[in-house]
């Protein structure tokens, strides 16, 4: 069994395209795109959000809102989505199902980073805070020179975890007529063939795990060492909870 | 079957209306979807418990033990419920095919939380218990694990939302829960769009999510008296 | 403030950017396909045209390669669009692809004006109605209510009953009573007491209706009967059927057996049944099949049907 997924997974022929068959090199490229647009407005949306409600500490009931964003049903909200737009687009396009996906992953990934970023801000040590403010430094210069660098490795924690979730999540864009990994998954199934299905998987998670130690080396030479000297003595727990953990504070 | 009239409604408001028709399938529906995000959880927690003990305790297993985990929650869920039924035996649509991929993505996150909910323990509390004369055993239910609820209590949240989602996916490959729905509202939708059951499948969602994750907020106030005490 | 706005419009046209190359580069892999074939040399009709359809359809034997042994037709591109469902239909229409594979029952076939390219030499094979039954649970009294059922179903009965669900948006729980009574099948007994069955149904609606169907009947007759409706594709309910997680299935004879054997060769009613009767494992036996087909087709619109005036599959084969 692992022996055919390798054997297809080796297989020249799989990666090119053919005319009916698409490629591996090329689902991979539609599995990156949509994944990486789907963060990169994810990130404008909820980055400014996370640090301006944490540092005004106004509108938190919007980092409670985002946290129930979670608990939508993907493949319904997929649906739905569809229904409604994909109807509307004429011609040789796939956008009426490239639109409802890209929303599926974008609301998928906002609350991970939103919660992070607001945790992340919120939790900078007061003195830390106080002390800039003493030197003169303007609420935006508190906010961008020292508040921003400090949340650091909380927002990459929240941004690494709505990476690996959008990446595993995109496979659902071949629940409609659009390419990416999920493809080879959703026609190894329909096709019997195991091991395009299972490769498909490998694939997904080979992505995940290497965009994940992209952005681990970003974070490595991004945040302050004075930073991850501090936490790697105190091991923060997992970014994620401390978010929702921070929401429950502010819900209880 | 008194109701064809109303039923044949497509509004997405008629969503209301579509339960009432349709009440004993999709209350069953409610209820296995229910069930099959809260008993990975339970179980995910039982096998993460001793793990995250062994992470805390050995600090060499942390780094491979979540990196592994961490490996387990990259496999899209549709994979993994296909891979499943192969790999443990089990008949091609057997049910238990998702309770098990939940409960391996269950303890791909719990397991981490428990460790890192662990090392929150502050190390002087540690030796305080020791100090009183708790033996490691004592030490870990009665201290150690009772400081770390609030963290664990966290991740199950996370946990059973996320789980309430998957378990949707799993509707589109013919398991009986609410992801039935929207295979359902989605076939029907040829010709115009049909939300009654769309609609319906994410708002039944979305209050179970709600709900669960209310009841483990309140676990977590019952389990931290002393959280209550020290605010007031 | 000149800084922000500079930021916030820098930011607008990374988006923009980014939206339309993922916009724009789809469409260009559709077209670059299509003109690509055209240059290959021999222009037929089909090589201008994109196809679409479930993912299988390019590995079965009466999907692409069927149509290029019996037609020597060859599309331009291949879209996997889903399995006669809204996602073809709706591509259909909306022009993201000019050809679907779809069934003959479909009302949406006649809703949108859609046109059968008519299949002289049978490259899809008969596909009647047949329930799929677990020898264990074929009793005497549910082979006869079954039976009964199959004796009733017609062609033009199932396109009612679809029309039904998928258009007036009824229930087909609801649909399939109705139709019991209908048909005078709706009597209450007991010759199925005592049969423990699961039910199973692919998920299009048509199936839906024909598991309800045998569903209500049986029950009427006082077997338990259990259902697991929209269950995704063949492979899984097939599975199901073979190891006894199903019971009982509404399956089509051309699909089935060309599912069970990739060489079968049979295309009249008859023969196909024949030889799925023989094809099935030995835990698995059909009952009668139905009159009524649903019978995968080639559809295109009305309008390119016009433009290349395409009667049959083999005009796609010619030049133009």
């Amino acid at each position: 069994m692992i022996g055919e997924v390798f054997t297809w997974l080796n297989d020249p022929g799989h990666w090119k395209d053919t005319r009916f068959d698409t490629g591996i090199a090329t689902q991979l490229t539609a599995h990156v795109r949509f994944c990486a647009f789907a963060l990169l407005v994810a990130l404008i949306i909820a980055l400014p959000l996370g640090l301006v409600i944490g540092h005004t500490g106004r509108g938190r009931w919007l980092i409670a809102a985002a946290n129930t964003l979670r608990a939508l049903p993907t493949v319904g909200v997929l649906v739905l989505l569809t229904v409604v737009i994909a109807p509307h687009f004429y011609g040789r396009t796939d956008t009426g199902y490239l639109i409802p996906t890209e929303i599926v992953l974008i609301v998928l990934a906002i609350p991970s980073i939103l919660s992070n970023t607001f945790a992340g801000v919120e939790n900078v040590d007061p003195a830390v805070r106080d002390a800039a403010e003493g030197m003169g430094m303007t609420g935006k210069q508190v906010l961008l020179k020292v508040e921003l660098p400090c949340s650091l490795p909380l927002i990459f924690s929240g941004f690494r975890s709505a990476t690996l979730q959008v990446i595993a999540t995109a496979t659902i864009a071949s629940y409609l007529p659009l390419g990416g990994l999920g493809r080879f998954i959703y026609d190894g199934l329909a096709q019997q063939d195991f091991p395009q299905m299972i490769g498909g998987g490998v694939l997904v998670a080979g992505l995940a795990l290497v965009a994940d130690l992209l952005l681990y080396l970003v974070q490595r030479y991004t945040v302050s060492r004075g930073l991850t000297g501090r936490f790697s003595k105190k091991r923060i727990p997992d970014a994620r909870l401390a978010s929702v953990t921070q929401a429950e504070v502010a819900a209880v | 079957m008194t109701a064809l009239a109303t039923s044949s409604s497509s509004s997405p408001l008629h969503f209301w209306g579509y339960f009432m028709d349709h009440r004993s399938t999709d209350l069953s529906w409610l209820w296995s979807h229910t069930w099959l995000s809260v008993v990975p959880v339970v179980i995910g927690l039982l096998v993460a418990l001793p793990l995250g003990w062994l992470a805390r305790r050995y600090r060499f297993v942390y780094p491979p033990l979540i990196s592994l985990t961490g490996l387990i929650y990259t496999i899209p869920s549709i994979a993994l419920f296909v891979l499943i039924p192969p790999l443990f035996g089990l008949k091609s649509l057997d049910p238990k095919q998702v309770p098990i991929a939940l409960t391996l993505y269950s303890i791909a996150l719990l397991v981490r939380v428990v460790a890192d909910g662990l090392a929150s323990v502050s190390e002087d509390t540690v030796q305080a218990a020791t100090a009183i004369g708790f033996k490691p055993l004592g030490r870990f239910f009665r201290v150690e694990l009772p400081i770390a609820v609030p963290v664990i209590t966290a991740g199950l949240r996370v946990a059973l939302v996320a789980n309430v989602s998957i378990v949707a996916v799993s509707g589109t490959i013919g398991m009986s829960n609410l992801g039935q729905l929207f295979t359902l509202g989605f076939q029907n939708s040829t010709n115009g769009p049909y939300y009654p059951p769309i609609v319906l499948g994410i708002v039944l969602c979305v209050l179970l999510a709600l709900v669960l994750d209310r009841i483990v907020i309140i676990l977590n106030i019952l389990l931290t008296p002393w959280r209550k005490a020290v605010r007031s | 403030m000149n800084r922000k706005t500079l930021m916030l419009a820098a930011a607008a046209a990374a988006l923009s950017l980014g939206l339309s190359a993922c916009g724009a580069d789809s469409s260009k892999t559709s077209t670059g396909a299509s003109t690509g074939s055209g240059s290959a040399g021999t222009t037929t009709i089909a090589s201008k045209l994109i196809m679409g359809g479930p993912p299988e359809f390019k590995t079965r034997p009466d999907g692409l390669p069927g149509l290029k042994k019996n037609y020597g037709v060859v599309f331009g591109k291949y879209t996997v669009t889903d399995t006669g469902g809204p996602v073809t239909v709706s591509s259909l229409k909306n022009g993201q692809i000019d050809a679907a594979d779809l069934f003959t029952t479909d009302p949406s076939i006649q809703a949108n004006g859609f046109v059968i390219l008519e299949d002289p030499k049978s490259n899809f094979a008969a596909q009647n109605i047949v329930p799929i039954i677990s020898k264990a649970k074929a009793t005497d009294g549910v082979k006869k209510i079954l039976n009964g059922i199959q004796a009733k179903l017609t062609t033009d009965g199932l396109g009612q009953l679809l029309t039904k669900v998928q258009n007036q948006k009824q229930d087909p729980d609801a649909v399939a009573k109705q139709w019991l009574s209908d048909n005078g099948l709706s009597g209450t007994g007991s010759s199925a007491s005592g049969v423990k069955l699961t039910v199973g149904s692919a998920n299009f609606p048509e199936n839906v209706i024909l598991a309800d169907i045998y569903a209500e009947a049986l029950k009427a007759q006082g077997a338990s009967i259990k259902t697991t409706l929209n269950i995704g594709s063949r492979e899984k309910y097939y599975a199901g059927l073979k190891d006894g997680s199903i019971d009982l299935f509404a399956e089509y004879t051309g699909t089935i057996l060309q599912f069970i054997d990739k060489n079968a060769t049979a295309t009249s009613p008859d023969d196909v049944y024949a030889a799925l009767v023989k094809a099935l494992p030995s835990n698995l036996i059909a009952l009668d099949k139905a009159q009524a087909q649903d019978s995968d087709a080639i559809v295109v619109t009305k309008a390119t049907a016009d433009k290349y005036s395409l009667k049959t599959i083999a005009d796609l084969a010619k030049t133009g």
